[in-house]
């Protein structure tokens, strides 16, 4: 413990004299500062854990007074997992697990002197009990009800009488019925057919099981209610079910089930008195348990899924995915709900026996854990990496002690100052927004709108009468274009019913050699057109074109076609015009469309 | 559970020796050390099975099993198909989709694709990235793995709703309603499928259903939407009341009750709700919009300037915001204000009629009738059935000596309101067009016009006390023109002596034909978020609270703790 205390008061006066000068900044602006309540007792981004908060716990595992952080490190889920003890700010013992860690608890499972805790760690199928950190005893779920169909045709493949199709078969009907099959069964149903007849073999001869996966972890006091007395371990399974062990004897003492898999649970009271256990589950309802209950069927259902639940006072505490934090009676009534400013990571209580003061603690994905008193904020921790475990409670000899894992795999430590007051209201609420005191973006005025408006209203008849008559001018303008178009087909798509062309050209090139190319479109939906020509209108002197007349073939509905023909500039003038382009239908005198492409300026000339 | 209970002991020896073969076979475990093997404490008296998956575990961090055990060992026990069930659900509601998906994936190829919460919380996540189709097949996939649960054939359902593929959705919804009959969730979808069909009747019908399951806002939300939908606002007030009770914490539940008092022109109650959606949520745009525009109503423009900043801050890309702000100023008679916030509002929203109708109200006001008379025309473009809009058109008009088209919009303005068949005729129609057709030297027709006026004066306001209270400025333009016109007998100012001078009255109509027109049309964008709203109601808005002209224009209440808004001079 001596390092920690040693690591805590040489960061103290840094930290603790930057977090001062932040503090009363944090007085205007209570979003932006970490609190100054916190000193850091260690940083160290480097040992690579993976962990949640129901996987870390604080507890005396020698019995030498001095707690010590078990972690169990989810390595990357299929490696590399191990059990991580922590002393001060060493790592002092490391085990390793052979299955996914779920959870981890520290009860008293006897009444031997000197008093140490054992750990339980919850992993796969079993619960793995440590004693003074030496692996103890194991406990595995007892296997569910097999399917008489499932049991009976494994049993026919092992004497023979059924082939591996016929296994398949059978256990694919199964499934298919909605019946809970093993996961030897489950397998069978995923191999590539090449594969069953191996598979059977192997398997066949080994006793079918269907075990079920240990999905949440907690402790729960047998008969006394001392801080050191025994207590059970409550389980929550895949299979939908809490199960409560018998610490002593490692049998099942009650058996619940629920609608869904428990996700996280709280248990509070005496099972040999009265208890009740709390389950949030995957549906998003959290269920109550009571003692003599057999199943649950009502319970609260909540906006969102849970990301963590606690017990706060008498209150259950529930994080949501939508951003709530909201606090429930024992009785499933909802009692206050808080909008948090980011998604939820981690969810802890904390507790501070001396002051009397309960509180959560919320880790949230914005790089901040925030203690909530209520539904008021109290305080704001900011940290550097986005907080994935959290525990608050007696590390070494301190008894407020922070522990914060990392999503990167950091630890930090953070011992709180004594003389800490958490004092309701601070997160700063009610009041206007800030944003009524601010003035409304308006231009000013200007000099040249003061004087249209004072010219308009001298003038205003005379402005109104001189937009009219250009308003009557644009129209007959307007007016007389379009008749003119129409007069000359000058329409990118012919007027007429018969032949409906659509005409598009492009110029390319820089000069003095441009390819302009005529692109033609048969507009209409069914027939098709023929005996058209392109040909050019354009001014001698100035172009010269490679083909003066474009035979046009057969045109299919819908198609484009391109006709191009080089064009030379032959000026050096720098100047442009246009050349028309006519579409024209054999025996007819007026042409079917008219293009006018006006030349862009030959660049090289310009140069 | 007898027959388990057999099974389990009669295998118990079996599985020991099992255990300990399998630490020998399960090649690709971890090294010892191995807790499982440690000397058991007190002997458990019932777990046959205590070190039962020992080599289970040994291979449980080896990945696929290979059923090519040696010939005749025993093969490596399987990892559990769900063994990190419990770590998706975490990370998923953690928001750490990544790492969720990097599990799932294992998990997947571990059991072949049949995991079915995999798979489930694979069409989640796919759902909350938007990739709907990818989403919908892998519930599909759960669905298939397993047909018999409800949950699968919602989420497909849900899928196929965000697809846009509502009648289908109905038709999966109905599948999983015939399972679980009494699902407050099914009955919920089911009606806002119909909903998006058009099918409002059956859609009232599942929602009440569902919110007679368990009654949720959500539900009451939908209904209240439907029945908006159909102009019913006595029912949809209901609604949103039993809503409130429910969450009497939602700002959106609050402020929309709210609106709907507003729409039944109960403003106390309104104001009532807004205030309350603004108690939780001081920032609320749209309970900021509707509450101002009551003030505004009610000529408290200092307050409602107060809380537009909040708004304006907050959506300073909405044009209603921008509108009433505007409409504030304008009310203070800070017309290049107004005219600076009008124009923006129209920026944001060129199609919006009543901005340019304000815009072409205010530009009225500051005598610019040239950029009024385009405002006006643009407003009659977007929205050609507005009496009141050829009606300004008219004044604008006048003011233009443009007698021919003055007198072409104002019988516009009257053939439309006969057209609209609107139950109350406005009586400002009828007394601008009088004044125009005095000041036009036609006096035999604009005393029948002013008889009209007076009619349809009666008519709204009932006798002539209530008429001078709400219309002051209007039934005084009416007297001073009767007074003009000599035809005081029949009116309803008989009584009183034509205060009026003729030489002071001589201009006085024209100038007072503008002041006439003037009515406050703050809070006009309230009706436009309900589509119901029809075109009698926003007549009503605009003629809701004509604003007094007589009133001392720039000494607005003196309110300490405001700091000034405007500083710009009125000109």
């Amino acid at each position: 413990m001596s390092e920690v205390n040693q690591a805590g008061s040489a960061d103290a006066p840094t930290t603790g004299d930057g977090a001062e000068v932040s503090g009363e900044a944090s007085q205007q602006q209570p979003q932006q500062q970490s609190s100054d309540k916190w000193l850091v007792a260690l940083k160290d981004p480097t040992p690579g854990l993976n962990t949640l908060s129901q996987c870390m716990v604080l507890t005396d595992v020698t019995g030498d007074g001095e707690n010590r952080l078990v972690v169990a490190d989810l390595g990357d889920t299929r490696t590399n997992m191990r059990l991580r003890v922590y002393k001060g700010t060493a790592l002092a013992m490391e085990n390793t697990i052979i299955d996914l860690p779920v959870g981890v608890a520290a009860f008293y499972l006897d009444t031997n002197t000197p008093r140490s805790p054992a750990v339980a760690v919850a992993s796969g199928p079993s619960v793995f009990i440590y004693k003074n950190m030496r692996p103890y005893f194991r406990f595995t779920l007892p296997p569910l009800d097999l399917h008489p169909l499932e049991e009976e045709i494994w049993a026919a493949a092992r004497e023979g009488r059924a082939s591996a199709v016929q296994v398949r078969g059978i256990i694919e009907d199964l499934r298919n019925q909605g019946a809970s099959i093993t996961g030897r069964s489950q397998r069978l149903l995923a191999l590539h057919p090449d594969q069953l007849q191996e598979f059977v073999e192997a398997y066949k001869t080994a006793p079918l099981r269907r075990l079920s996966v240990v999905t949440a972890l907690d402790t729960l006091k047998k008969s006394h209610s001392e801080e050191d007395a025994i207590s059970c371990l409550v389980m929550g399974t895949e299979a939908c079910q809490v199960q409560v062990l018998d610490p002593q004897a490692f049998t099942v003492l009650a058996k619940m089930q629920l609608p869904s898999p428990p996700v996280f649970l709280c248990s509070s009271g005496l099972f040999d008195v009265d208890y009740r256990i709390v389950a949030a589950c995957r549906d998003g309802v959290i269920y109550q348990l009571r003692r003599g209950a057999k199943e649950a069927t009502q319970g609260i259902r909540l906006r969102a899924s849970a990301v963590g639940m606690i017990r706060v006072d008498k209150h259950i505490v529930v994080a949501t995915m939508d951003r709530q934090l909201s606090g429930y009676s024992t009785k499933g009534k909802e009692l206050w709900r808080a909008a948090l400013p980011a998604g939820v990571t981690a969810l802890a209580p904390l507790s501070l026996p001396s002051k009397g003061f309960n509180a959560a603690l919320v880790a949230m994905d914005n790089n901040t854990v925030c203690v909530y008193k209520d539904k008021l904020e109290v305080d704001r921790l900011v940290t550097e990496d986005v907080v994935t475990g959290i525990r608050f409670g007696r590390y070494g000899r301190e008894e407020a002690t922070l522990v914060t894992v990392g999503r990167s795999g950091g630890l930090a430590i953070y011992i709180l100052k004594r003389s800490a007051k958490f004092v309701d209201g601070a997160g700063g609420v009610g009041g206007p927004p800030a944003k009524q005191f601010s003035r409304l973006p308006l231009p000013k005025k200007t000099r040249l709108f003061v004087d249209q408006t004072l010219r308009e209203r001298d003038c205003a008849v005379s402005m109104h009468r001189q937009f009219l008559h250009d308003l009557y001018r644009l129209r007959l303008m307007t007016a007389e274009n379009y008749v003119q178009a129409l007069e000359t087909k000058a329409t990118p798509i012919s007027a007429s019913k018969e032949d409906p062309v659509k005409l598009a050209c492009t110029v390319q090139g820089v000069g003095p050699v441009f390819r302009l190319t005529v692109g033609l479109q048969n507009a209409s939906l069914t027939t098709a057109i023929a005996g058209l020509g392109i040909s050019f209108a354009y001014d001698g002197l100035l172009y010269r074109l490679e083909k003066v007349y474009i035979p046009v073939p057969y045109l299919v509905p819908g198609l484009t076609y391109n006709f191009s023909t080089i064009v030379e500039c032959l000026t050096d003038k720098g100047i442009a015009d246009a050349i028309k382009v006519y579409i024209l239908k054999r025996d007819n005198d007026s042409p079917l469309v008219t293009g006018v492409v006006n030349m862009p300026v030959s660049e090289s000339f310009v140069v | 559970m007898s027959d388990k209970g057999k099974s389990s002991s009669g295998r118990g020896g079996i599985v020991n020796s099992d255990d300990q073969n399998g630490g020998v076979v399960g090649s690709k475990a971890p090294p010892p050390p191995q807790p499982q093997q440690a000397e058991p404490g007190p002997p458990p008296t019932k777990d046959p099975n205590g070190g039962g998956s020992g080599g289970g575990g040994g291979s449980g961090g080896g990945g696929a099993p290979k059923p090519a055990a040696p010939q005749g060992r025993k093969p490596p026990e399987l990892p559990q198909v769900e063994r990190s069930n419990w770590l998706i659900h975490m990370h998923y509601v953690r928001g750490e989709f990544d790492a969720c998906m990097r599990l799932i994936k294992e998990q997947l190829v571990d059991s072949g694709n049949l995991c079915e919460y995999a798979l489930y919380v694979q069409g989640l996540i796919l759902r909350q990235r938007g990739r709907i189709q990818e989403s919908m097949d892998a519930f599909q996939q759960c669905a298939l793995l397993n047909p018999s649960s409800v949950n699968n054939l919602k989420q497909v359902a849900r899928s196929l709703f965000l697809l846009g593929r509502h009648r289908a959705a109905a038709g999966v919804f109905q599948d999983a309603a015939k399972q679980a009959p009494d699902d407050w969730e099914i009955a919920h979808n089911l009606g806002v499928c119909c909903m998006h069909m058009r099918d409002f009747a059956q859609a009232k019908d599942h929602l009440r259903r569902a919110a007679g399951l368990r009654p949720h806002e959500s539900t009451l939300v939908q209904l209240g939407k439907i029945h908006i939908i159909e102009n019913d606002l006595q029912h949809a007030l209901e609604v949103f009341r039993r809503a409130v009770e429910l969450a009497p914490e939602n700002p959106d539940l609050l402020s929309t009750l709210g609106l709907l008092y507003m729409q039944c022109n109960q403003y106390q109650k309104a104001f009532e709700h807004l205030g309350n959606a603004l108690t939780y949520d001081p920032e609320h745009t749209k309970a900021i919009l509707a509450a101002g525009s009551i003030m505004q109503a009610h000529g408290d423009y200092d307050v409602a300037l107060t809380k537009y900043r909040v708004a304006a801050g907050n959506a300073p890309e909405s044009a209603a915001v921008w509108n009433n702000v505007g409409m504030a100023f304008f009310g203070k008679r800070k017309f290049v204000a107004a005219i600076t916030c009008l124009k923006r509002a129209a920026y944001l929203s060129p199609f919006e009629w009543k901005v340019q109708y304000n815009l072409g109200l205010v530009h009225l006001y500051t005598e610019q009738y040239a950029s009024a008379f385009h405002f006006l025309t643009a407003a009659i473009q977007l929205r050609p059935k507005m009496p009141a809009l050829y009606m300004l058109l008219g004044v604008a008009l006048s003011n233009l000596d443009d007698a021919e088209n003055c007198r072409l919009a104002y019988d516009e303005a009257l053939k439309v309101e006969k057209e609209t068949g609107s139950r109350s005729l406005d009586p400002l129609v009828a007394l601008n067009y009088a004044v125009y057709l005095y000041n036009s030297g036609d006096a035999s027709a604009s005393g029948r016009m002013l008889g009209e006026f007076e009619r349809r004066l009666q008519e709204r306001h009932g006798n002539a006390a209530a008429a001078a209270a709400e219309a002051p400025d209007a039934v005084e333009t009416g007297k001073r023109l009767a007074a003009l016109l000599n035809v005081g007998e029949s009116l309803l100012w008989r009584t009183e002596a034509p205060a009026a001078a003729a030489a002071a009255a001589a201009a006085g109509p024209a100038d007072s034909a503008a002041p006439a027109v003037h009515r406050a049309p703050a809070g006009r964008d309230q009706p436009k978020r309900f589509a119901g709203a029809g075109g009698a109601d926003e007549l009503r808005d605009i003629q809701r609270a004509p604003l007094p002209p007589t009133e001392p224009p720039s000494h607005p209440k003196p309110d300490p703790t405001r700091r000034p808004i405007n500083p710009q001079p009125d000109f």
